[in-house]
C-alpha cells in the first residue's frame, strides 16, 4: 500500500467521490484547474503537480472526512448530506448528479392513486434518516427496515409496503413495476467545506469555490 | 484486548474516564488557564452541576432544551445538568451578587453536560469548560479584554499560532434588514448564514446574502460591508470591529485576528461582539465568546456582560495532534519507606513525597520497586534500625509499556 502523501501547508486536500459522481466531479475539478486523473484505479489518494491532495472515497464517507478536517473540502451528493448529518458548510450546488429521493410502491397497490395505506406500514430503505423524518413529519407510524442494496426487491416479496429510494431515470422502478408515490426531495452534487478550514485556508478555498461555481452546470 | 475475568461493565455514551497520566495533562491545561484568568484579575467561582430546568430555559431559550440532560426529582421538580456556565453565573450574579461593585470579573473551570444524539470527538456529552464572565461592563474595552485574554490563554498552553475570527451579532441583523427580510425568512436566513450554507442562501435571490456569508478579511472586509449595512446599529458595530482590529494590530496580533461576518455562535443570547479561536488543522473551534447584554435582564438584573470560554478537551486534542503533551509525566516520588510509620511521617513532614512499601520485602525487591517508579532513596526501618539504600544507575527507567498506555492502566 502506498503511503498517503503529507498534506502541504497551503495546498488543498479535496475529498472526491468514487462511483456515479466521479466522472462529473473529476471533470468539474479539471475545469477549475485541478489535475484529476481519468482513471484512479485502486488508488486511495493522489498528489497533483500543483500540490493538491486528492482523496478518493466512497460517497457516503466524504462528509466525515470533511467534518473532521482530514479533507479541507469535498464533493458529495445532497442525499448523502441528508443521511449523514455532518457539520460541513455547503458552498455550492454543482448541478450534476441529479436524482430524486422518492417514496415508491407497487403499481397494483395503487398507493400512488391515493389507495389507503395499511395500518401497520413497513418501509424498506437505505436512507433511514431521511425516511424517518419524512414519515415523522406526517405523523405516520412506520416500521422502517434498513437495507443495504436492491431495495426495489422488498415490496415484490412482501418485506415492505413501500420503499424510500433514490431515482435517477426511473428505469429500475419501471422494471419492477414500481411507481413513485411521493417525491421527498431532489438531490444534486454539492461542494462542501470544513467550517474552520474555510477560515484557515480562506484564500485557496474561495478561489476554488469561484472556479467551481462559475462553470455552467 | 482481553481482560481475563473482567465483568463487561460499560460507560454511558459520550463520557470518558481520565487515567492518572491523562488527568495530569488535563489539569496542566486547566492550571494554565487559571493562571491567565488570575493575571487578568478574575476570581474563580463554582455553581452546582444541577440547575432547575426553568432557570436554564430562561437563560438559553426553550429550544435549547433538547440539548439538555433533564429529569425530575422525587417531588417532580424539573431539573437539568448545566450545558454551559454563563447561565448559572448569570443566575448567581443576579441573585446573590446584585449588590457587589461592578464590573465583576468571574472565572470558572467546570464540567458541563450536553445531550448530543451522536457523541463524537470534540462533541462529548461531558466536557470541561474554562472561561470567564465580565459582568457590568459595556463597550469595546470590555469586548477587547475578553478577546485579548483568550489569545493569551491559547498562547499560554502553546498554541501561539491560533487564529481568532471576530464579528458582531448586530451586523447580520443589519444585512437582513437591508435585504428586506424579516420574520421567519430572516430567521431562516440567519440559520443558513450560521452554518455558511450558501446553497440555501441563494434561494432567497438576494446575492448580497451570499456575498456577505463568504466575506472574511480585515479592514477591507469591514469597508466592503459598509455599503450593504443599513441600520445604525450595524454601522456602529462595523466601527467597533474596525477599532478592535487596530487594537489587535498594535498588540502584535495582526496576523491572528480577522473578521468573519458569518461567525454566529450557537447560543441565542449574544447581542454584540463575538469571536472564536481555532487552529487550522483542527476542524472545530477551541474557544469562543461574546457579548450577551440581554441575558442578565432575563434574570431581572439589568446589566451588560461579555465572556468567553474554552473547551479543555478540545485544547488537549489540538495539543496532542501536534505531538505536544504526548510524553507521560510521572508522579514525582522522593522516597520509598519500608517498615516504619514514624520514619514515613518524618519524611512527609520534611516535604517529601513518600511511597509505602511492604515491610517484608528484600532489599533487592525494594530497589527494584524504587527503580520502577524512579524513586531516588529507599529507607528501611525494621526492628528499630534505620537503613538507607541508594538506588542504582537505572534510576528513572520506567518499564516499557507493552500496549499504548491509554488502553488499560498498568
Amino acid at each position: 500500500m502506498s503511503k498517503p502523501p503529507e498534506p502541504q501547508a497551503d495546498g488543498l486536500t479535496i475529498a472526491v467521490p468514487k462511483g456515479a459522481l466521479f466522472r462529473d466531479a473529476a471533470e468539474r475539478l479539471r475545469a477549475a484547474g485541478i489535475d484529476v486523473p481519468d482513471d484512479v484505479g485502486r488508488k486511495l489518494t493522489v498528489r497533483t503537480p500543483d500540490g493538491t491532495t486528492l482523496l478518493f472515497l466512497r460517497p457516503t464517507d466524504v462528509p466525515a472526512y470533511v467534518e473532521f478536517g482530514s479533507a479541507d473540502c469535498g464533493i458529495v451528493g445532497k442525499d448523502v448530506l441528508w443521511e449523514t448529518d455532518r457539520n460541513v458548510a455547503e458552498l455550492a450546488d454543482l448541478g450534476f448528479g441529479y436524482c430524486r429521493l422518492v417514496v415508491a410502491g407497487r403499481r397494483i397497490d395503487r398507493y400512488h392513486e391515493g389507495a389507503p395505506l395499511p395500518t401497520f406500514l413497513r418501509v424498506a430503505t437505505k436512507f433511514t434518516r431521511s425516511a424517518e423524518s419524512f414519515f415523522a413529519e406526517r405523523d405516520l407510524p412506520v416500521e422502517l427496515i434498513p437495507l443495504h442494496g436492491s431495495v426495489e426487491l422488498s415490496p415484490l416479496v412482501g418485506l415492505a409496503d413501500l420503499i424510500v429510494d433514490l431515482v435517477a431515470t426511473g428505469t429500475t422502478l419501471r422494471e419492477h413495476d414500481l411507481v413513485v408515490v411521493e417525491e421527498i426531495a431532489e438531490s444534486t452534487a454539492r461542494f462542501v467545506v470544513n467550517p474552520v478550514r474555510f477560515r484557515a485556508k480562506y484564500d485557496a478555498l474561495t478561489v476554488l469555490l469561484d472556479r467551481l461555481a462559475s462553470v455552467p452546470a | 484486548m482481553r481482560r481475563d475475568g473482567a465483568i463487561p461493565v460499560r460507560l454511558p455514551a459520550g463520557v470518558r474516564d481520565w487515567l492518572p497520566h491523562e488527568l495530569a495533562r488535563k489539569r496542566e491545561i486547566e492550571q494554565q488557564m487559571r493562571a491567565v484568568f488570575g493575571r487578568w484579575a478574575y476570581e474563580e467561582l463554582q455553581t452546582p452541576i444541577i440547575e432547575r430546568l426553568d432557570v436554564l430555559e430562561r437563560g438559553l431559550g426553550e429550544e435549547t432544551t433538547e440539548l439538555l440532560f433533564h429529569f425530575n426529582d422525587r417531588r417532580s421538580t424539573a431539573l437539568a445538568l448545566r450545558p454551559e456556565m454563563t447561565t448559572p453565573v448569570a443566575r448567581l450574579v443576579s441573585t446573590r451578587m446584585r449588590e457587589a461593585p461592578l464590573p465583576l470579573r468571574l472565572a470558572y473551570v467546570a464540567p458541563v453536560f450536553r445531550y448530543y444524539e451522536q457523541p463524537q470527538e470534540g462533541r462529548m456529552r461531558e466536557l470541561t469548560q474554562a472561561g470567564v464572565e465580565l459582568i457590568g461592563a459595556a463597550g469595546i474595552d470590555a469586548d477587547a479584554e475578553t478577546l485579548f485574554m483568550a489569545i493569551e490563554g491559547l498562547d499560554e498552553i502553546g498554541l501561539r499560532d491560533a487564529q481568532f475570527d471576530i464579528n458582531d451579532a448586530r451586523i447580520v441583523d443589519g444585512i437582513l434588514e437591508g435585504a428586506g427580510l424579516d420574520g421567519d425568512a430572516a430567521r431562516e436566513a440567519k440559520e443558513l448564514i450560521k452554518i455558511r450554507n450558501l446553497v440555501g442562501l441563494r434561494k432567497f435571490d438576494r446575492p448580497v446574502l451570499v456575498e456577505f456569508a463568504q466575506r472574511r478579511g480585515r479592514h477591507d472586509a469591514i469597508e466592503s460591508a459598509r455599503a450593504i449595512c443599513r441600520t445604525p446599529e450595524s454601522r456602529a458595530a462595523l466601527d467597533e470591529l474596525h477599532v478592535m482590529l487596530d487594537r489587535a494590530d498594535s498588540l502584535g496580533y495582526k496576523n491572528r485576528v480577522s473578521v468573519d461576518f458569518a461567525l454566529l455562535r450557537d447560543l441565542d443570547y449574544y447581542t454584540g461582539f463575538l469571536f472564536e479561536g481555532y487552529v487550522g488543522e483542527i476542524g472545530f473551534s477551541l474557544c469562543g465568546g461574546g457579548r450577551y447584554d440581554s441575558l442578565l435582564p432575563r434574570f431581572g438584573f439589568d446589566v451588560p456582560a461579555v465572556g468567553w470560554t474554552a473547551g479543555v478537551e478540545r485544547l488537549l486534542i489540538a495539543l496532542e495532534r501536534r505531538g505536544k503533551h504526548a510524553r507521560r509525566r510521572r508522579h514525582r516520588i522522593d522516597v520509598l519507606v519500608a517498615g516504619s510509620d514514624v520514619v514515613a511521617a518524618r519524611e512527609r513532614s520534611a516535604g517529601n513525597v513518600v511511597r509505602y512499601a511492604g515491610s517484608r520485602l528484600s532489599d533487592e525487591a525494594l530497589l527494584e520497586e524504587a527503580r520502577a517508579y524512579g524513586i531516588p532513596r529507599v529507607v528501611i526501618a525494621v526492628n528499630g534500625t534505620v537503613r538507607e539504600l541508594r538506588v542504582g544507575p537505572r534510576v528513572g527507567d520506567l518499564p516499557v509499556p507493552r500496549t499504548p498506555s491509554n488502553w488499560d492502566a498498568r
